[in-house]
């Protein structure tokens, strides 16, 4: 059991040990670690100055929001619409799932040709109905990029709300019914409060998601116009590759590593007071009914 | 008599491997051996993969290619060149790598290997070589660190290798009574004619999209308008008055673009010609290939090739690849082998007709290729201005390169005053330079 458990150890901690001690260090790819100079805090000191690192902080906080707060909005939505018997959910169900099946690479050339100028399907159906083109990848390119995250992740959230909606106690529903709440008050005051804690899972897993994403947008926008869509994680990858600033590049990494892990310490707790909140609410219920 | 045999025997055989050694060719030694090679996928290297067959079978030595995107090559290569041993015997690298690949000390120097009476071959005529691909790509530790000059020496060979051009739909030139334009003032002029002649239609596509786009079309224009990213002594000059004018260039083309101009990659810019979108393309001379497919081109038969216009001084970019020996290579004899053999006039004009960009001038005045390739002739001809200090080759570009990029790019959508955006480019990459040590002597 000790072997295992220590091999367990050293396989999650010893690449993040790496990235650690590589950070504090003048790190080129050319070079063994070993062999590069050892700067102390300089690495994150620097990171801490620097404008364009700020700004991709900036930009993948509001990324993250954004993209986080719409898929919740719509998925939900969509779950607490369709949580009834309809013939050919499955089917729907699978065609739901279909965007989350692609790689994110082709998710990105998708659509950046279909927000093409010129070729692609949105100026081109604009244009039909006689309405101006969009910049749909200069002076927009965040919104559109938001888009894009949303049309592929939106489903993970309308998933696993739908299964949570469908594991709830119908006999609290049915109670509420009788006492005659409305479609609204039931949504409000039982599904919701009831679904929180997975909702709140669901949210913790896409914020972290949404904090590294990469493919996407390096295809859609490379970063730009400007360092407008420039994602830490876009970041993090030219730092280490276009600038060979692997020392830089792993202190970035750290910062995002300290951002999810005060983001997931912050999103557990609420869960645990959310599932007190919820386990009382139905135990309230049971007692009254 | 059974010793007598033996020493006739002994003497006989003797006599025959010394006469096949002195009539070995001079592949003998090597025929059966395996080159592992890395190239890129790219349409040069596409072109390489018909014409490898014809170098084994003249050789035996076998060649087995490692074909990967470039960027994903270019992380491959990190990777590989750092070992003690290497997988690779012979690899093509990006222009901007030759910096990093040498500073590291992980490219043979070529000179033992063109000294080497075995190995090299009289008839390849290195003079052939264009100029400015040789100092741009193969040469390192000469002036200013990256170019020809009495400190330099060859580290690889140019293959793959590109320069700037002006495509211009002659069509829509014939129909408005356009001349050619052979200046940047010219250019310029009818750039912003076209959408008014042709509504619709984008004057240049250029490529502008944030990072190394912005700033390869703003370098692109750099040179020729007179300017340089850094004086002799490394201060950035940027900011001077010919890199504002450079990037007011860049700013008219794109404001007199075809619609969405400014989040134009290199596909995108080239689409929209390719597309008839727009009346002129000024970039790689690579895509000639792909304006003269049917199956991509709206525009066959309908574009005509011209010099990169001159503004004070005449001066097409320099990139693509170059083909180098890692240091931590297995069969470094036999890899340079088959560099010289593809880089020889015979190797160049072979991959040319295959569809490859030629790396020599005689392949360039070649009446096979020219009959096949009519726009070749004008590309020797806009080769001969080829400028091999057109964008620094040095460790830290890669980081000034994204600034210039990223920085330009907000000119272009944010409206960012050209001067203050330039001025901001200048005072990073002085920073950049100095923390690199390049003030060390100053």
């Amino acid at each position: 059991m000790a072997p295992a458990i220590i091999i367990i150890i050293l396989a999650l901690l010893y690449p993040l040990g790496y990235m650690v001690y590589g950070s504090f260090r003048a790190w080129d790819p050319s070079q063994n670690i070993s062999e590069s100079e050892f700067v102390g805090l300089k690495n994150y000191i620097t990171l801490f100055y620097d404008p364009a690192f700020r700004e991709s902080l900036v930009v993948t906080l509001t990324f993250a929001v954004c993209v986080v707060f719409s898929e919740l909005v719509i998925g939900v939505g969509l779950a607490l619409m369709l949580d009834r018997n309809i013939r050919g959910m499955s089917v729907l169900r699978t065609l739901f799932i279909l965007p989350m099946m692609i790689a994110p690479v082709v998710v990105g050339l998708m659509w950046r040709y279909m927000y093409h100028p010129t070729v692609g399907t949105f100026n081109k159906t604009l244009k039909s109905f006689g309405l101006d083109g969009i910049d749909w990848l200069g002076q927009n390119a965040l919104l559109s990029v938001i888009i894009a995250d949303v049309w592929q992740w939106t489903p993970f959230i309308f998933i696993l709300s739908l299964a949570a909606l469908q594991s709830l106690p119908r006999s609290a529903i049915e109670a509420a019914k009788i006492d005659g709440a409305t479609s609204w008050q039931q949504i409000i005051h039982i599904k919701l409060p009831l679904m929180m804690p997975v909702l709140i899972v669901t949210a913790l897993l896409r914020l972290i998601d949404a904090f590294k994403v990469l493919e996407v947008i390096l295809v859609m926008t490379e970063g730009g116009p400007g360092l407008s869509t420039e994602i830490l994680a876009l970041r993090i990858s030219r730092t280490a590759t276009e600038f060979r600033e692997l020392g830089v590049a792993a202190a970035m990494s750290n910062y995002l590593l300290i951002i999810l892990l005060i983001l997931t310490v912050s999103m557990y707790a609420i869960t645990r007071i959310q599932e007190n909140r919820a386990a009382r609410l139905a135990r309230q219920i049971q007692e009254e009914y | 008599m059974l010793k007598t045999l033996k020493r006739i025997s002994l003497g006989a055989s003797t006599a025959i491997a010394l006469a096949t050694a002195a009539f070995a060719g001079p592949y003998d030694e090597f025929a059966g051996t395996t080159l592992v090679v890395n190239f890129p996928a790219h349409p040069h290297y596409n072109a390489v993969m018909k014409v490898l067959p014809e170098f084994t079978k003249e050789t035996g030595i076998e060649v087995e290619v490692d074909q990967l995107p470039y960027m994903k090559m270019r992380e491959r290569q990190t990777l590989e060149l750092g070992q003690d041993e290497g997988d690779y015997d012979l690899v093509a690298y990006v222009v901007f790598s030759k910096a990093d690949y040498v500073y590291a000390d992980q490219l043979e120097n070529l000179a033992r290997y063109f000294m080497n009476p075995k190995l090299a071959d009289p008839s390849y005529d290195p003079d052939d070589l264009i100029d400015g691909y040789v100092y741009n790509i193969g040469f390192a530790g000469g002036n200013k660190g990256y170019l020809a000059g009495k400190t330099g020496s060859l580290f690889g060979v140019p293959y793959g290798s590109e320069t700037s051009v002006l495509g211009y739909r002659k069509d829509i030139f014939e129909k408005h009574n356009l001349a050619v334009p052979e200046t940047y003032e010219e250019m310029l002029d009818i750039a912003c004619k076209i959408p008014q002649l042709e509504p619709g239609m984008g004057g240049l596509s250029s490529r502008a999209a944030s990072g190394h786009h912005a700033a390869h079309a703003f370098l692109l224009h750099l040179a020729p308008l007179g300017g340089r990213v850094f004086d002799n002594s490394w201060n950035p000059i940027v900011n001077n008055a010919a890199g504002v004018e450079a990037a007011n260039a860049l700013k008219t083309i794109v404001d007199c673009g075809p619609e969405g101009a400014a989040s134009f990659g290199f596909g995108e810019a080239l689409g929209s010609f390719l597309n008839g979108d727009t009346a002129m393309f000024l970039d790689t001379t690579v895509v000639a290939g792909q304006i003269d497919d049917p199956k991509k081109s709206k525009v066959v038969g309908k574009v005509g090739w011209a010099m990169h216009p001159m503004g004070v001084r005449r001066g097409s970019q320099t990139g693509g690849f170059g083909i180098g020996i890692p240091k931590n290579a297995e069969n470094k004899d036999a890899a340079f082998l088959l560099m010289q053999w593809l880089t020889s006039k015979t190797g160049d004009k072979l991959t040319a007709l295959a569809g490859g960009n030629p790396s020599r001038f005689s392949t360039h005045a070649d009446a096979d290729v020219n009959a096949k390739f009519p726009h070749m002739s004008i590309f020797g001809e806009a080769l001969k201005h080829a400028d091999p200090d057109w964008r620094p080759i040095i460790p830290v570009w890669g980081k000034i390169n994204a600034d210039l990029g990223t920085t330009l790019s907000k000119v272009l959508t944010e409206d960012l005053d050209i001067q203050t955006a330039l001025d901001g480019v200048a005072e990073r990459a002085k920073g950049i330079m100095d923390e690199a040590g390049y003030y060390t002597w100053q």
